[in-house]
Formats: C-alpha cells, sequence, structure tokens
C-alpha cells in the first residue's frame, strides 16, 4: 500500500518582488528576475506553489577588491581592475543573470567616490550590461544616504533592487527607491523581530510591501549558518501562517560571509566548496537570492538549483 | 598617609581625602552628588567631570571621546586622586531630577539634592471600609483606682487590671523603659494616664504611658519605599484621615539606579551603612515636613508601616541584601518582626513602632502585597491584573483562588527620572499633552496648572502617543520629521515640547531620541512581563476580568494612550482602572487596621512567584515589545496611527 503523505496548507504567502525592467515596462534590461511568490516551505513542492528558482546574482565592484583573498580574485584575474570588463565577464563568460553591484569605492576608507561619480558609474553599467542590478552601498551609513540616492536616479525605471536599509538609517534610501520605482533590500542582524519591526517602519513610509526583500544577515559554514538558518526558518514559517509583514523574500550574501572564513582560504577548492555548502544550505532554509563570489561556486550552486527544480 | 584635598564645582565643597581613592568617593564624602547610574563600574559614562587642577589617573575607558580627553574629561569612578585638586562638574553629570531653582540650590547644599514635594493621591473608588478600624497604634485614657491598704497590687499590675477591665487582650507587656517611669508617672499625673498600645507581632506592648489625656493626638505615617521615589503619608489615626501625602526621591539614586547596582554596592565597605542612611535621610526628610506642615509633635507619630521591594526593605533595615543577587536569589528575610522604628533610624516617636509589609521573594516585595491588598484582587471571582508601574514593576494575575507575580525591571523613566526633562507628578509636571499634526504646535497642562517644570509619567505617556499620531516618531522611536520645535544634537534628535520663555526653569523642556529608547524599553519590559505571566497561566488576556494600574502617576493617566505606545494590552477600556499609588494606600490601610495587617501576612504567604528570566521565550516577547505599540501589530487591533 502507498504511504499517503500529509499535506499542509498555509494561508500566507511570499511575495513576489520582480527585478529589473524591460523596455515595455520603462527600462532597458534585456531579461528579468522574479524572486518569492512561493506558498509553502522550501522544496516541498507538492504541497503548494513555487513559481521561482532561487536566483543567483554574483557579485562586483566598482573598485578593485582589495581584501578578496587571491583564491578567489585569482578567478577573475585582471578584470578586476576596470568593473565594466569584469561585469562583462560575469555576465558573457560566466553567464551570470543579475549582477550584484557593490559600489564599495564610495566608502571613505576606499576611493571616497562622491554622489556624483558613483551616479555616472551605475548609469554607465546600465548601458553596457543588460542582465537585471542588484545596488549596494559601501555599508557606511553617512556616505550611503549621499550616494545611494544619486544611483538610484541614475537607474530611475529599471526596477534595481539597493540596499541596504536598517533600522537606525532607512528613511534616505526608502524616500529615493520610492521616488525613482526600484525595491529595497532591508537588513537586520540575525533578528526576526527587529526584521518585522524594518518593514513595518519602510512600509509606514508608504513603500509596498512588495517591494521589500529582507537580508536577514547570514554567517557561513562552521560561522553561525544554523542560527541564520533557524531566523529564516521563523521568519518564514510567520509569514506562511499568515504575517504579512515578513511575507517578503531572502537575499543571502552566501559569497562574501563565505570567504571571510578562514577555511575557504586553505585552498583554492576548499573556498569553493566552502561557499557551495553555504548558498545550498540557505536555499533549503528559504534564499530566493543569493549573491555569490567565486564563478565556479556560483556555476555548481546553479546546477544544484536545476536539479531541485527539475525532479520536483 | 597622604591626605590630598579635593575642591568641586559649582559647588565649592572641599574635602580631604586619603590616597588612591577615587573621585566620585570624595564627592560622596563631600556631600556632593554625582550621576552613577552603573554604580562606579566605569560603563555608564554619566559621572564625566572636568579636572581643572592636579594630577589624576584614569583607567581606560570608551565612554570617554580623544576629544573629552582633550579637554580634561574624566570618569568619576574610575579616576584616582593623585593630588590636590580642582574639579568641575558639569550640569549633565550632577544627579539633579529637576532643573534646580534657587530654593532647591540652597536644599542642596544643605547636604539634600531634592526636596519632598506635596503629592495629590488618586482618588479611586476602592478600600471603602473594607477593614474593621483598629489601628496599627491605639491611645486608650485610663483613670487608675488609687493604691490602697485593701488594693495592693504593683503599679504595672494595677495598669494592666484597668486595661483588661476594658478589653481582653491574650497577652500585655511592656518595655523595661516604661516600668522604670511608672511610679513617678502615675503618682505625678495623679493616676490618670494614656497608654498607648501598640501591635507587635501575637502581643500587645505598652508601647508608650503619658500623663493626662492625649487619645486625640494620635498619627501614623504609611510609606512607600520606591528604588526611585519615597512617598510618606501621615494620617490621623483615630479619624483615618490622610492629612499630607510627600514624595520625594531616593537619596540612595547617588549609589546607582537600580536594586542590583545598589546591592552590588552595599557590599563595599560603609556601602550597607550608607544605603541605610541615604533611605533613612529620605524618610526622615519627608516626616519633618509632614508635622512642622500639621503642626504635629514628633512623640505623637506613634507607628509607621512600610511598603517597599525586597531590596529597599533589606536597607532600610541594614540588613545586607547580598544574596538577593545570586543565584538562588534568596532574601534575608520576607516577614519582618515589628520593630522599633528608631532602631531603623526612622525619627518617630522613640517607642513608636515600625512594620514591613512583607513580600513574597526577592525581587517581588511587600509593595506587591500592599497593592494586591489595596487593589482587593485577591477577593475577585475572575482573574484580574495588577500591574505596578515603578522602577521595578510588578505584575500579578490571579483572583480569590490564586495569585502569581512577577517582576519587571522596568528602569526609572516611568517615574521621571533617568529622562531629560523627567520629573516627579509634582506642581507644575506636564501631564496631558496633544500635538497639532499640522504644525506640532504642543498642548499641555500641567499639575496645578503651574507653569511646567518637567514632564512626569503621564505625561511622557500622552506625549509619546501624540508624537506617535503626528508622525514626529517612528514607530520604532526615532525621530522622523523636521519642523521648528525638531533639533539635531550631538547626541542624536530632540523634541521641544515647551520653549524657555514658556518654562519655570529657564530652560526648553525637551524629549530626545535617547528618552524614547528609555521608554521603549521600560513599557516593553512591563508589556511582555504581563504577556508572559498570561501566557504562563495560560490565561487569555482577552479573558482578563479587571485590569489595576498603579504607579506614582498623579492624578492623571490616559488609558488609551497607554495602550497606543503599548505599555497597556488592547483590551477593553472599561476592564482598566487607574488606583495610583496601590503600595502606600495598602501600607495605609495596614496602619489602620490590624485585619489587613493579618491579610497582607496571609496574602504574602500564599502569592506564587514566578521567575520571568527562565521563560525561554521572554526576550524573545521583550525584544517584540520594543516597537510602537508592538512588533505584533494583530495583538493591538484598535491602535492606528
Amino acid at each position: 500500500m502507498e504511504t499517503q503523505l500529509v499535506l499542509e496548507k498555509w494561508p500566507g504567502i511570499i511575495s513576489t518582488v520582480t527585478i529589473g525592467a524591460k523596455k515595455e515596462e520603462g527600462g532597458t534590461r534585456a531579461d528579468i528576475a522574479k524572486i518569492g511568490g512561493q506558498n509553502t516551505l522550501p522544496l516541498l513542492f507538492k504541497e503548494g506553489s513555487i513559481p521561482n528558482k532561487p536566483v543567483i546574482a554574483l557579485e562586483m565592484w566598482d573598485v578593485f577588491p582589495s581584501d578578496w583573498p587571491e583564491e578567489l580574485s585569482n578567478a577573475y584575474g585582471k578584470v578586476l581592475n576596470d568593473p565594466f570588463a569584469w561585469a562583462d565577464k560575469c555576465v558573457n563568460e560566466y553567464k551570470a543573470q543579475t549582477l550584484c553591484l557593490r559600489m564599495q569605492g564610495t566608502h571613505p576608507d576606499s576611493g571616497d567616490k562622491g554622489a556624483l561619480e558613483a551616479a555616472r558609474f551605475v548609469s554607465t553599467l546600465l548601458k553596457k550590461v543588460k542582465v537585471p542590478l542588484v545596488i549596494m552601498g559601501s555599508g557606511d551609513d553617512a556616505k550611503d544616504n549621499l550616494i545611494l540616492p544619486a544611483c538610484s536616479e541614475a537607474a530611475k525605471g529599471e526596477r534595481c533592487l539597493i540596499g541596504c536599509a536598517v533600522q537606525d538609517n532607512y528613511k534616505t534610501l526608502v524616500a529615493s527607491v520610492l521616488a525613482d520605482g526600484h525595491s529595497i533590500i532591508a537588513e537586520s542582524p540575525i533578528d526576526i523581530n527587529i526584521a518585522k519591526q524594518l518593514n513595518i517602519l519602510i512600509s509606514d513610509m508608504g513603500l509596498n510591501l512588495e517591494r521589500i526583500v529582507i537580508n536577514p544577515t547570514i554567517g557561513a559554514l562552521g560561522y553561525g549558518l544554523e542560527y541564520a538558518y533557524s531566523i529564516m526558518e521563523r521568519a518564514r514559517l510567520a509569514a506562511l501562517s499568515g504575517d504579512k509583514t515578513l511575507a517578503s523574500p531572502f537575499i543571502c550574501f552566501a559569497g562574501q560571509e563565505a570567504w571571510r572564513a578562514k577555511e575557504a582560504k586553505a585552498t583554492p577548492e576548499q573556498g569553493i566548496i566552502w561557499e557551495i555548502i553555504t548558498a545550498t544550505s540557505l536555499i533549503q532554509s528559504g534564499a530566493d537570492l543569493l549573491v555569490m563570489r567565486h564563478p565556479a561556486a556560483a556555476e555548481k550552486t546553479a546546477k544544484y538549483i536545476g536539479t531541485l527544480f527539475t525532479n520536483r | 598617609m597622604d591626605k590630598f584635598k579635593v575642591t568641586f564645582y559649582p559647588d565649592n565643597k572641599t574635602v580631604r581625602v586619603e590616597k588612591d581613592r577615587t573621585i566620585l568617593s570624595a564627592a560622596i564624602s563631600a556631600g556632593v552628588y554625582i550621576n552613577s547610574s552603573c554604580g562606579g563600574d566605569g560603563v555608564c559614562g554619566r559621572c564625566k567631570v572636568v579636572v581643572r587642577k592636579g594630577q589624576v589617573e584614569s583607567q581606560a575607558t570608551g565612554a570617554v571621546t580623544l576629544e573629552e580627553k582633550k579637554k580634561n574629561i574624566h570618569l568619576a569612578c574610575s579616576t584616582i586622586i593623585h593630588s590636590d585638586l580642582e574639579v568641575e562638574i558639569p550640569e549633565s553629570s550632577r544627579l539633579n531630577f529637576d532643573k534646580l531653582t534657587p530654593e532647591e540650590l540652597e536644599e542642596r547644599l544643605s547636604g539634600l539634592y531634592s526636596k519632598a514635594e506635596d503629592i495629590q493621591p488618586v482618588k479611586t473608588k476602592l478600600e471603602a471600609g473594607v477593614f474593621k478600624h483598629s489601628p496599627f497604634a491605639t491611645k486608650l485614657y485610663l483613670e487608675l483606682p488609687k493604691p490602697t491598704l485593701n488594693d495592693s497590687v504593683s503599679d504595672l499590675e494595677r495598669l494592666y487590671r484597668a486595661l483588661r477591665q476594658l478589653q481582653e487582650f491574650p497577652v500585655v507587656q511592656t518595655g523595661l523603659f516604661n516600668i522604670r517611669q511608672l511610679g513617678e508617672l502615675l503618682r505625678d499625673s495623679e493616676w490618670s494616664v494614656t497608654l498607648t498600645l501598640g501591635k507587635r507581632n501575637d502581643t500587645v506592648e505598652i508601647v508608650l504611658v503619658e500623663p493626662g489625656d492625649t487619645t486625640h493626638n494620635n498619627f501614623g505615617l504609611a510609606f512607600d519605599i520606591g528604588t526611585t521615589t519615597i512617598s510618606g503619608q501621615l494620617v490621623d489615626l483615630n479619624s483615618k484621615k490622610i492629612l499630607g501625602t510627600k514624595a520625594a526621591y531616593n537619596q540612595q539614586a547617588a549609589f546607582g539606579s537600580d536594586v542590583i547596582t545598589r546591592i552590588v554596592y552595599a557590599g563595599n565597605s560603609d556601602g550597607l551603612e550608607k544605603l541605610h542612611n541615604a533611605v533613612c535621610d529620605t524618610m526622615n526628610q519627608i516626616i519633618r515636613e509632614l508635622i512642622s506642615e500639621h503642626h504635629i509633635d514628633l512623640n505623637d507619630l506613634n507607628c509607621i508601616v512600610c511598603s517597599g521591594n525586597t531590596t529597599m526593605i533589606h536597607l532600610l533595615l541594614s540588613v545586607d541584601p547580598a544574596h538577593i543577587r545570586k543565584e538562588p536569589y534568596v532574601p534575608t528575610a520576607n516577614f519582618l518582626p515589628v520593630v522599633r522604628a528608631a532602631e531603623a533610624g526612622i525619627n518617630i516617636n522613640p517607642r513608636g513602632l515600625l512594620y514591613c509589609v512583607p513580600g513574597v521573594s526577592s525581587y517581588v516585595g511587600g509593595d506587591t502585597t500592599s497593592g494586591i491588598l489595596s487593589s482587593g484582587i485577591y477577593q475577585k471571582e475572575q482573574p484580574c491584573i495588577l500591574i505596578d508601574i515603578g522602577t521595578n514593576g510588578e505584575i500579578v494575575l490571579g483572583n480569590k483562588d490564586f495569585l502569581v507575580a512577577c517582576a519587571a525591571s522596568a528602569g526609572p523613566a516611568f517615574e521621571g527620572s533617568g529622562v531629560t526633562s523627567g520629573m516627579r507628578a509634582s506642581s507644575g509636571a506636564i501631564q496631558k499633552v496633544s500635538i497639532n499634526k499640522k504644525d506640532f504646535g504642543v498642548t499641555y497642562s500641567t499639575i496645578q496648572d503651574k507653569k511646567p517644570r518637567g514632564i512626569c509619567g503621564s505625561g511622557y505617556i500622552d506625549l509619546l502617543s501624540s508624537m506617535l499620531e503626528a508622525g514626529i516618531i517612528d514607530k520604532g522611536g526615532k525621530i522622523n520629521a523636521e519642523g521648528s520645535r525638531i533639533r539635531s544634537t550631538d547626541t542624536g534628535k530632540e523634541f521641544v515640547v515647551c520653549f524657555k520663555d514658556e518654562t519655570d526653569i529657564g530652560a526648553d523642556i525637551v524629549i530626545n531620541e535617547a528618552d524614547i529608547e528609555n521608554l521603549k524599553r521600560s513599557k516593553g519590559a512591563l508589556y511582555s512581563a504581563t504577556a508572559i505571566l498570561a501566557r504562563h497561566l495560560d490565561i487569555e488576556l482577552s479573558h482578563i476580568y479587571k485590569i489595576f494600574i498603579a504607579g506614582g502617576f498623579g492624578t492623571y493617566l490616559d488609558i488609551e494612550k497607554a495602550i497606543k505606545i503599548g505599555l497597556l494590552p488592547d483590551l477593553e477600556r472599561s476592564k482598566f482602572m487607574f488606583i495610583g499609588n496601590s503600595a502606600l494606600a495598602g501600607a495605609r490601610q495596614i496602619l489602620l487596621s490590624n485585619q489587613a495587617m493579618a491579610m497582607a501576612d496571609k496574602l504574602a504567604s500564599t502569592i506564587t512567584y514566578f521567575e520571568l528570566s527562565v521563560d525561554p521565550k521572554y526576550m524573545d516577547e521583550y525584544s517584540q515589545a520594543l516597537f510602537f505599540p508592538h512588533t505584533d501589530l494583530i495583538r493591538f487591533p484598535t491602535v492606528r496611527f
């Protein structure tokens, strides 16, 4: 006799966030990326609908990534000195569907580029590559408040995903994103309550909950991965139970965290494996958008996602 | 041994101290009060002083910036004196809760930093005639038959005999002090005397024998000894009338703002003694003012009943509170015998009695027992909640069949302490606020309609709720708007409630983001404790019959607004009843009735203590409550901004 599976139905649904706008939507992207939209827990295809696969965005910087370990930067070689060539390589050689641009060169300690220069950079990049774009500040609150509005304006109509808004600094970014038609990344320090509070604060300013992506902050394998995992799982359970204020897709910076682990730098292969394990584990806990660094790790993870979703 | 001369400005007080002492300890010796929330651990950064002249050695600390170091700013608690010094205490480090008026400055120079102020108690419908009138101390006028050869019982037996003819007492005792004077006194007064009888544990004691009839002069005191505020009430024990109520900040605040830092401080050499003296000084000051205003002789104050949390009672009686802080959190005593007030250092009639309302545990004290007594929740059929909003907030859930209490460390913000423009609910305190949504214009009313001097707890509740409604702050408590009343300062943004020219203190009355954070933590601690207690007992908050709100809020508390900020649960408004200082009301009931005293003893032994910190969900509940009104908006269905 065949075993009957007990299926669970959830009242909630994760909102669908679209990154990128094609010509008919007022943008210039050749393709768009959709994340979220599921009404069940990760990979439980029988229990509900999971319309969108997790998306991988390759991370690139507007300056040379001086703190990347050799094991990682060797994979890209000389293009790291030329951001546009770097972007080109990601899209054309590594077939990245989405790019995540980090404006590290605007940080006061690493270039201190101004708003105008940053905006110009974003404009040029949007002309050179046609994939959807995630735009990140440098993490310096005061500086991000200057450059991100300029980048947002330069990318107006392109429906980018811009971040990160944090609890103590979200207003400026929300206002820009709202005006220029983008979506926002809301970052919380591995804390479900702050994630929820920040989503409420952002939506109170008039930005639809459907335009928010949660960055739950994660740790790499061996560095708190399981802690992030359980926070994501809890948030997802709450969202599927009907809590709209937590029903946003997750963005996870798997590459950034994995390459901070000292084990990742032991041999070139180990770093790739470290990033893959971190990324694939996060998929199990509900990651919708993975920002990755090593092209080989991204390729393997994409293949893994493909396998999971063909056997559904 | 080397001694250094340290002079503090602007007080211009000088003290000679031994080598290796800190500036803070020198200040305490000099009677100069400096903020020291962490009790001298060098972590709170509130005791910054400027060393104008002299050599010091400071421990490294993150609390002083490089900029400040250049200006010779040091933390008083972690700076050792190496030579004669001149030290300037900036306004921000002074332990003052109100900006000083000239009279208050004078008061401070005489060693007191905060004058006792009149408090208008809340009028509630509670407690009318629940207990039979039988005060803690009663007076009886007796005319004894003179001894003759046929009736030659001793003087003392004669007194007892006359007493027993009036009333049957189980055991009567009297002290040697009275017996020594008795022979002379009876003869001088021609055998007409007034006895003061006190209930002392299970016996009746002749506390005092006075010549003539003094029965009309029988007064007692009820006290609520809070961590931050001490309130005292003068009661005519014959007529049950309240003659006056006063409150003052607990002078122990100089040694730390919460019970834990005070317990730690009590462990220092002389620490216990200093804390004991501080509470006695505050109480004696209140007593002095009460009796001089009402023209009452100190000797006619025959008894005193004190409600207080367990630590406060230990310190009042000079009992070492050390074990309250350490696992498994055991106090030296919850039930304390009736003692002579003089033994505890309280100045009333030297023979007068002191009763401390019994506590339940280390963190649920006699103030809670008093609150349960005065709110009457122990008689209700349906489950009720008592929320006592204080530095050590207590929540009690129960009815006539059971009572469970927990403690929530809420901090002193709602008592007007630790917040920039905070003050007690006394004359000139802003207690009602509304804000115009268009231009952020502020309308307010103050206690006794005086020019504003600061903001009290109920004012802060109104203010937060109005700021949320007007969109001045977001739900996280950050100031979120622009306008003429909103300013940026070094420490963040602030909102001006009253400009300098409207106030009585010559300075703006403001609320800043740090104040809002403090208030948010306080309300979060109280709400989450209530929610956890109800969940622990598996009782839905919506099934609670009545919620009694207690606290030193003066005469006014807007329930609607307290719900809006998430301090109180979102339930039918008719379920809430504001009862004011319930600990003080309970102490007064006990003062006036032996029945109430017996009930307090019974209650304290039946209340179950629930330790919040062992609940695995506590931190989660607490952080959810750190939002206006709450992270889980579903729990506040009627709140909309």
